[in-house]
């Protein structure tokens, strides 16, 4: 196999997506080629247009096409709740699970000492002029249960707390419909240290 | 206990066989902390973790990210596991992970801040492959007494002193470097590092009071002023040992005092 050439670059290239090894971009490069001209022509141009026009929303920092977001720019929403997620994946699982009528705020990654990811990377200021102007009554943290999660939930309920803002945090606990007896002991010790009244 | 095994298992069996130093075949079931750990490739992770009888080393989580028994969860930091992993290579692979105690995490708030910070000082003192049970004893006192107590800065410093001590970077704070004399709690001196505390009486940035030297000699930092001194001067000594590197951690903790009003 020749290592230069346009047909070894596009192979290279397709091994950037997650999942694809030099096997599977192999046949995606034979199909797309041999198969389906039409269909790689669209996926290029639909990749650079996306790439073009794709940008952050201003408010929330999910991605967007527009300056604001569908979310942000709808009528509809409860602007006074406000819940602080990791990626844009998590938006969108949010919204089809729980029917969420407020607003959210995407950190894009979370704080991580050691890597070297401050709240200025999570651009936490922006966060903090919304909390600040007052339109916020309730910020709900869901962030990820791991360490780091943790400190960035920390760091936000400190800011939520000297703006005077309500701060919530998501359960976490036995996933329903699940059995004590298989649940993960971690999440076990979670779910009963959080137990509640009944 | 949780256990949770993300590839074949290591029967005790193989395990008595083989816990040797040079990795030959498996390592089973050795007392350690996950110091730090970063996503690799797909689902695996990188781990750094700190073990009793090998000292620091890294660990391949194989496909850890997409356990559905939870391992991701476990392999966290600041929670003592029992470690299992096998491959003679420069990166060894993870068999099996289960805690010991409690999973949930004790630290808290700033606290976990301060964790952060003394994981970044072990990945970066602690040379790799080489035990240092002192020094996993001295951590796991640490940790429990960071969810315990509230004087972090105290347990912090101490921390400092006993490691930098265990690495051979031991420091002297009862006598003069130059005159032998003991440390007079009411003069000030000024710390030469790799020598010891120095008398002077001018006032500069650098300089300590005797008090301060005493209370890290005697381990009984209390005195706001004290733990301030004590700080800028360990400070000086952990930069000067890592040689021009910065700490991650550090300039983080000044991000997040900086952006508080």
């Amino acid at each position: 196999m020749p290592k230069t050439g346009a047909l070894s670059q596009l192979m290279q290239a397709l091994r950037c997506l997650p999942g694809v090894g030099p096997k599977s971009a192999q046949r995606m490069t034979f199909y797309l080629l041999q198969r389906d001209r039409q269909g790689a022509r669209s996926l290029a141009e639909s990749l650079l247009s996306a790439l073009e026009k794709i940008g952050h929303c201003a408010l929330c920092r999910t991605l967007t096409e527009g300056e604001l977001c569908n979310i942000c720019a709808s009528p509809n929403r409860d602007r006074t709740q406000l819940c602080i997620v990791e990626t844009p994946a998590e938006v969108y699982a949010i919204s089809q699970a729980t029917g969420f009528k407020g607003l959210f705020f995407v950190l894009n990654g979370r704080l991580s000492p050691l890597d070297g990811i401050g709240p200025e990377e999570l651009r936490l200021d922006l966060l903090e002029q919304r909390l600040r102007s007052g339109e916020v009554a309730e910020i709900i943290l869901a962030t990820n249960t791991t360490v780091e999660g943790e400190a960035t939930a920390h760091y936000i309920s400190e800011m939520a707390r000297k703006n005077g803002v309500r701060t919530t945090r998501i359960a976490y606990g036995v996933p329903f419909g699940g059995e004590l007896e298989y649940v993960d002991g971690a999440t076990l010790a979670h779910a009963f240290d959080g137990r509640k009244d009944f | 206990m949780t256990s949770v095994l993300c590839t074949a298992s290591a029967t005790a069996n193989d395990a008595s066989k083989g816990a040797s130093r040079d990795f030959q075949g498996r390592i089973s079931l050795q007392n350690g902390f996950v110091l730090h750990s970063r996503p690799y490739r797909e689902s695996s992770l990188l781990l750094d973790v700190f073990t009793l009888d090998f000292g620091r080393l890294r660990l391949l989580a194989k496909g850890a990210r997409k356990s559905k028994r939870g391992l991701h969860s476990l392999l966290q930091p600041f929670v003592q596991l029992r470690l299992s992993w096998a491959g003679k290579g420069d990166l060894p692979v993870l068999t099996a992970a289960e805690s010991i105690g409690g999973t949930s995490i004790k630290l808290s708030g700033p606290k976990l801040f301060c964790g952060f910070y003394v994981n970044e000082l072990l990945l970066n003192f602690l040379p790799s492959r080489d035990p240092h049970p002192e020094v996993f004893d001295l951590y796991r006192n640490t940790l429990d007494q960071l969810a315990a107590d509230d004087g972090m800065e105290r347990i912090l410093r101490l921390f400092e002193v006993s490691l930098l001590g265990e690495m051979g970077y031991g420091m002297a704070f009862d006598r003069e470097a130059t005159s032998g004399q003991p440390i007079d709690p009411a003069k000030r001196y000024v710390y030469r590092i790799e020598e010891g505390p120095v008398e002077n009486d001018e006032r500069t940035a650098d300089s300590v009071g005797g008090a301060t030297l005493l209370a890290l000699e005697r381990k009984t930092l209390n005195d706001p002023d004290e733990l301030q001194e004590a700080k800028h001067l360990m400070r000086r000594v952990i930069n000067y040992y890592l040689n021009g590197k910065s700490l991650k951690s550090r300039d983080f903790f000044k991000q997040v005092t900086k952006s508080r009003p």
